[in-house]
């Protein structure tokens, strides 16, 4: 997959593209929001990952003219300012994520990888990790025989990981697809229930299946 | 006293001064006359004429003059009146208005513009003070993604000690901690400034309570605090389900927060006068009555030494306050310290004056 980094902050730029090279990612570069037009002229991306705030031209007039152009490669957009407001208005401009600054690196990761995957992957009804299944018509959850009386939030919030095992979850993107909340709640709502979540499912089970990723989120792995 | 009645006042005794003056001069003249033509019955028949003029031709006189004076003034205070109203109308939000002028160069008119100038002034400088906070907010969150990042990176890349592994952790935790910070201090400057749209629509606030409520149990759990919700009516407002969300966060994370181990919180969801009135309860250390009107200020924390343990910016109440400020709401905030805490929000309900039987 080949993404498309648009960062006029070269630190983070750089450790942006470090991570999503160790991911397996081909990464190309630019600092500047002219650039990006003529570098999607001549390369075809995967995905892009477009910063609000830039020198020139900034990203959202950017995204603006791509999607003019009838270019639809998935965009990413990063903003330092982070607010509700800006959230909606970059996803009407045609965005398909927002991250706000500062992120995880492992959030921005899932979210990059969720970009080349997005609307393609058809939604099973029965979701399997390890020897625990989700059953989505029947609300039911199961593992070696045991089914585990789930709340509705704790219910969507493990199918939410059942739909990306293997791969960390942040906190920021628990909150938007579970709760639907458009901000941060700035409280350990997201852990209190994951640890509740875990207390049901890997309680008196081995191997665990739901595990902590300090300072990044969580992930659902045999 | 107003300016009006006083200059009333001042007017009336003047002319009755006069009509006092007029009247001794009328007693020597009439006096004069008589002792002229007569000469009998002085005394008697220059005061009786006297006091026939005064009441007959000087009290009308004095009724006009207090009349005129009345008319008079009411017209002269009128542009202050006017100017009064106008200026009244001035808050933080709409200083960039101008007061309108007559233009008659009157010492009204220099007024207005003075006034006018200062309000300029005041404009460029909460403007300048925002615009502060703006990018300021976004410079700190640029230097925190790279700070984040590299510190990220490095716990990938490097071999650390578990130790080295959780002082790097931590610092993360305090990064993070400073983001939420800048976060809401951005959008309280955000609110000031006005850029802050909500969108509304209707919204059953009874579910949003219990929604809450639910949230509320989860979180209170560790504490071993009993959660109970009372009463909950089924209530509509026009509202921005999410500032809602946000708000009903707020509070269920205040009330956990300042209670103690083995507490309670109840919530009730009530029709009251046509308003929805939520009421969130919390046993706990509270605040003294004399810091209770101080906790809606930015930053505000209670007593510091108390809650330096609990994490949280100081900000919370004031984004409380605001959502429920633009939803045409009100918040009180009642506590009795080591007793009782109650935040009680009401908002206009719809369809709120219909009493059900």
């Amino acid at each position: 997959m080949r993404v498309l980094v648009v960062e006029d902050e070269k630190k983070a730029a750089l450790f942006i593209r470090k991570a999503l090279q160790a991911e397996g990612f081909a990464v190309d570069v630019c600092h500047h929001g002219d650039e990006v037009l003529t570098a999607v002229k001549a390369t075809v991306f995967d995905g892009i990952v477009l910063d609000i705030m830039l020198p020139g031209r900034d990203g959202l007039s950017v995204l603006k003219q791509l999607r003019e152009q009838k270019n639809r490669t998935p965009v990413l957009l990063l903003s330092a300012r982070g607010e509700v407001n800006e959230r909606v208005e970059g996803l009407n401009a045609g965005a398909d994520d927002y991250l706000p600054k500062p992120f995880a690196i492992a959030e921005l990761v899932a979210r990059v990888r969720a970009l080349g995957r997005r609307g393609t992957e058809p939604q099973s009804p029965l979701l399997r990790v390890g020897d625990l299944t989700l059953d989505t018509v029947l609300h039911r959850a199961e593992r070696r025989g045991k089914y585990f009386d789930l709340t509705a939030r704790e219910f969507r919030l493990l199918e939410f990981f059942m739909r990306s095992p293997g791969r960390i979850c942040g906190r920021m993107s628990i909150i938007e697809n579970v709760w639907d909340y458009d901000f941060d709640p700035g409280t350990n709502l997201v852990d209190v229930y994951v640890k509740r979540l875990r207390e049901k499912i890997d309680d008196g089970f081995e191997p665990k299946l739901l595990h902590t990723v300090r300072g990044a989120g969580y992930v659902l792995r045999e | 006293m107003k300016i009006r009645t006083r200059l009333i006042l001042w007017y009336a005794t003047i002319l009755i001064i006069s009509l006092i003056v007029m009247g001794i001069g009328t007693y020597e003249e009439v006096a004069e006359q008589m002792e002229i033509e007569h000469r009998r019955h002085l005394w008697e028949n220059a005061l009786h004429e006297t006091g026939e003029m005064v009441v007959s031709a000087g009290m009308p006189a004095v009724a006009l003059g207090l009349l005129g004076g009345w008319w008079i003034t009411r017209r002269a205070m009128r542009p202050v009146t006017a100017l009064t109203e106008a200026v009244e109308k001035i808050h933080d939000r709409n200083l960039r208005e101008q007061l309108p002028r007559t233009g008659n160069g009157d010492e009204l008119d220099r007024l207005t513009e003075v006034f006018n100038t200062m309000t300029q002034r005041l404009d460029t400088s909460f403007q300048r003070i925002r615009e502060f906070t703006l990018h300021a907010s976004h410079e700190l969150k640029t230097p925190l993604t790279i700070m984040r990042g590299e510190l990220e990176t490095a716990l990938r890349e490097e071999n650390f000690t578990p130790v080295q592994k959780e002082r790097l952790l931590c610092q993360i935790d305090e990064i993070e901690r400073l983001a939420k910070i800048v976060d809401a201090l951005t959008l309280l400057t955000k609110v000031d400034a006005g850029q802050v749209q909500l969108n509304f629509e209707l919204v059953q606030l009874s579910d949003l309570v219990e929604e809450s409520v639910a949230d509320m149990k989860i979180l209170a759990q560790p504490q071993n605090i009993q959660v109970k919700l009372n009463e909950c009516e089924d209530i509509s407002i026009s509202g921005d389900r999410h500032r809602l969300r946000q708000l009903l966060l707020n509070l269920t994370d205040n009330a956990v927060k300042y209670n103690h181990l083995n507490g309670t919180i109840t919530v009730s969801l009530r029709r009251n006068e046509g308003f929805g009135e939520i009421k969130i309860s919390n046993t706990g250390a509270g605040v003294t009555p004399e810091l209770q009107p101080r906790v809606f200020e930015r930053f505000f924390r209670g007593d510091a030494s108390h809650n330096s343990a609990i994490e949280g910016c100081g900000l919370g109440l004031s984004i409380a306050q605001w959502i429920v400020l633009a939803h045409l709401g009100t918040i009180q905030f009642v506590s009795e310290p080591n007793k009782l805490t109650t935040v009680t929000v009401r908002f206009p309900a719809i369809g709120g004056n219909s009493q059900r039987a």
